[in-house]
């Protein structure tokens, strides 16, 4: 019979030294998680409860203002808010275009890279390079390339001999250019995770493949699309969980307008919260969009059949 | 050893941090730019006189608001001033984050703040407006004025300053028609939110117009006035630049700056922009008039940064102190070489300054504070510029006729204020 060797952590003394030192042994796990799991439950559990009580509490901005209970009445008030369903509409609407886009392009810069363009790691780096850069600054910069009387989009658009846009500033486009700027900086996000995943394919079932006849087709949708499928789902995610928080994009390109085209539920919340003070009314529009967050990634995870 | 001096080392830095602005004698909240860091250098002036610790705690416009309304919401102490815009003031005021004032007057011995402050600058540091108590001081004397290149509008057949809304239309149309789609006559803030209401509002009143009645029982756009007033608004649009729908403050500078259009709405401390060769093409050709008159005379729109002290704060008189030094004569002069409007009559007509080029708007600037309007003074303010920016967003980006606008405008801001109809 195997000896078990003795665990010096989990090695308790029992005979010597005092009481005290004895306990601390004994909790010396439990003492040395403690000042983390203090840490994390103040900044996670405190905000959750708080937000899940003011969610049902009208909060007055006055402190000297009792908080009233409300009950229910700050999701009832979600219903007949046309500027919250303009914001769910338009954060859709994003979400699903971008998200799209992003891997579409992703994927298949992926493919390309991982087929043809193995060795030039440069290129992969320079295309990670929107990725990395703060969300601010790359807003910051598609502000001066929408500009429609000094950006340079338009200065191309002239050396086309195409008209000038308004871009931002025009309520049928203003939609896409936040797109465009999403999808340039996260494309390489998709990228990155599917040329991972490429690289991790085993060679043997497209030799087989190849045996058989099979068709490039054929073997992207039979092989690689499968055996991607995890990364995929990752990937989508991630993007899709991070595409319904757009906050920094739309606060810097259009705060929102023009005529409430890119009001998104972040930058409603933000509003509601921190410009109107209303923290009630926030908190219950948070906690929606939480639950339909968690509701829809589990959803998802499922259908997808990640836990398998 | 080692092991427990790295250990008392990592918990005295992290006191250290955590102490840090507990170790200033005031904390005070400003925006970013020319108004908060004129305060910022005006506290190290203090800091070096009299020896107080003064911590400047910085943030975007918006962040400011916010930072101060979530200190005085939790009671936390966390600023003793809050330099405000003024239309935050019936906020701040009435949900009990700001000192009354009158009691450190009184201890002064004076009654209020001295009469060298223009009557319109004090009238928004006292809340109920212009009648009830002190609860800030005036810091930087900001209201809109209209620049204009009085040579283009010269050429264009309006000499001198504009005296009409019609004027302007003239002059600036001429201009745009002119221009070939690369010069403009007029350019103005067209993007959601505070941008396009800080535009309009100067129209509205100089139509005869406001958003309220005087009591506050009635919301007033679906008057004739402020029909009259929408509709100069769009005409001027008609002939502003492509993009003017989404243009905040920086976009209307930069228009005007590069020479691309002729006049706009602004505020002074656009000047030294306009008046530095490095950042600007018409240096010395910009011209600052008094807002035009519609059928009724032009009000600008007053925007004062003013200093109150926050109701939770630490160091109260501390506070009040240095209110009462920054905003002295001497002070307000020495900020205004750093770029900020003065709220000093004194200032204003100070020979030393009106005689250099960067203050030649100074009398101008005096006329349009006392002939100014405040934004209407409602603690729900920040909702209903909410409403009322999303539904003029709307008339500008041409997705609503600007009647429905105002129509809309009407129902939201009643069902904000609490009107019924």
């Amino acid at each position: 019979m195997r000896e078990r060797m003795a665990d010096p952590i989990l090695t308790v003394p029992t005979g010597s030294g005092t009481a005290f030192e004895r306990w601390r042994e004994r909790h010396l796990r439990i003492l040395m998680l403690a000042p983390t799991l203090l840490l994390l439950a103040g900044l996670t559990l405190f905000p959750t409860v708080y937000m899940l009580t003011a969610a049902v509490q009208n909060v007055s901005p006055d402190p000297d203002v009792p908080r009233e209970f409300v009950g229910l009445g700050n999701f009832a008030r979600m219903l007949t808010d046309p500027e919250l369903h303009v914001a769910v509409r338009n954060t859709v609407v994003f979400t699903v275009v971008a998200v799209t886009l992003e891997f579409l392009l992703g994927l298949g810069l992926a493919l390309l890279f991982d087929k043809y363009i193995r060795r030039l790691n440069f290129l992969k780096t320079i295309l990670l390079v929107p990725m990395m850069i703060p969300p601010i600054a790359v807003a910051l910069t598609w502000k001066l390339i929408y500009q429609p009387q000094f950006g340079v989009l338009n200065e191309l658009m002239f050396r086309l001999g195409l008209p000038s846009q308004a871009w931002a500033g025009d309520v049928n486009l203003a939609m896409a250019t936040i797109i465009a700027a999403d999808v340039w900086e996260w494309t390489p996000f998709i990228f990155l995770l599917m040329l991972a995943g490429l690289a991790s394919l085993p060679s043997e079932p497209y030799e087989a493949a190849q045996v058989d006849g099979a068709s490039a087709w054929r073997q992207f949708w039979d092989l690689t699309v499968p055996f991607l499928k995890p990364v995929i789902a990752i990937a989508l995610l991630l993007r899709i969980m991070d595409a319904l928080r757009l906050f920094d994009l739309v606060f810097i390109l259009t705060v929102g307008g023009p005529a409430g085209a890119t009001e998104t539920l972040s930058l409603y919340i933000f509003k509601v919260a921190f410009t109107f003070v209303d923290i009630g009314y926030a908190a219950a529009i948070s906690l929606v969009v939480l639950f339909a967050t968690v509701g829809f990634s589990t959803w998802f995870i499922k259908r997808m059949r990640l836990a398998d | 050893m080692v092991r427990k001096f790295c250990l008392a080392l990592a918990v005295a830095a992290s006191a250290l941090a955590i102490s840090a602005s507990a170790w200033a004698d005031i904390t005070i909240l400003v925006p970013s730019g020319s108004e908060g860091d004129g305060l910022r250098a005006a506290a190290a002036d203090y800091a070096k006189l009299k020896g107080t610790k003064v911590e400047i705690v910085q943030a975007p416009y918006a962040n400011v608001f916010e930072k101060a309304a979530n200190a005085g919401q939790t009671k936390s102490g966390a600023f003793d001033i809050v330099l405000m815009d003024d239309p935050w003031i019936p906020f701040f005021a009435e949900n009990g984050h700001l000192e009354n004032l009158d009691a450190y007057f009184a201890k002064m011995g004076v009654p209020g703040p001295d009469n060298d402050f223009l009557g319109k600058s004090l009238a928004v540091c006292r809340n109920p407006y212009n009648t009830g108590p002190f609860v800030c001081i005036p810091y930087v004397g900001n209201a809109q004025l209209f620049f204009y290149d009085g040579a283009k509008f010269a050429e264009a057949g309006v000499s001198g300053a504009p005296a009409t809304w019609d004027d302007v239309y003239k002059a600036a149309k001429a201009i745009t028609d002119a221009g070939g789609g690369r010069f403009y006559g007029y350019v103005f803030r067209g993007g959601q939110g505070n941008n396009v209401v800080a535009d309009f509002m100067p129209l509205l009143w100089s139509y005869g117009a406001n958003l309220f009645n005087a009591d506050r029982t009635k919301v007033t756009l679906d008057t004739k006035e402020a029909k009259d007033a929408m509709t100069m608004f769009m005409t001027l649009k008609g002939i502003s630049p492509k993009g003017v729908e989404s243009f905040g403050p920086e976009d209307v500078g930069r228009a005007m700056t590069s020479g691309i259009a002729a006049s706009s709405i602004n505020w002074p401390n656009w000047v030294a922009t306009f008046e530095d060769p490095s950042q600007s093409q018409v240096v010395g050709k910009i011209s600052y008039a008094p807002m035009p008159a519609g059928t009724h005379a032009g009000s600008s729109e007053i925007g004062h940064w003013t200093m109150g002290i926050m109701s939770a704060a630490k160091n109260k008189q501390e506070a009040f102190d240095f209110m009462a030094w920054a905003t002295s004569p001497e002070q307000i002069k020495i900020s205004a070489t750093r770029g900020n409007p003065p709220v000093r009559f004194s200032v204003f007509t100070d020979s030393e300054l009106t005689s250099q080029p960067q203050f030649r708007h100074y009398p101008t600037l005096m006329q349009a504070i006392n002939f100014s309007t405040p934004r209407p003074r409602h603690p729900k303010w920040p909702e209903i510029e909410n409403a009322l920016g999303i539904e003029l967003s709307k008339a500008v980006a041409g997705t609503e006729s600007p009647d429905q606008a105002l129509a809309n405008a009407q129902t939201a801001i009643e069902k904000i204020a609490g009107i019924s109809q």
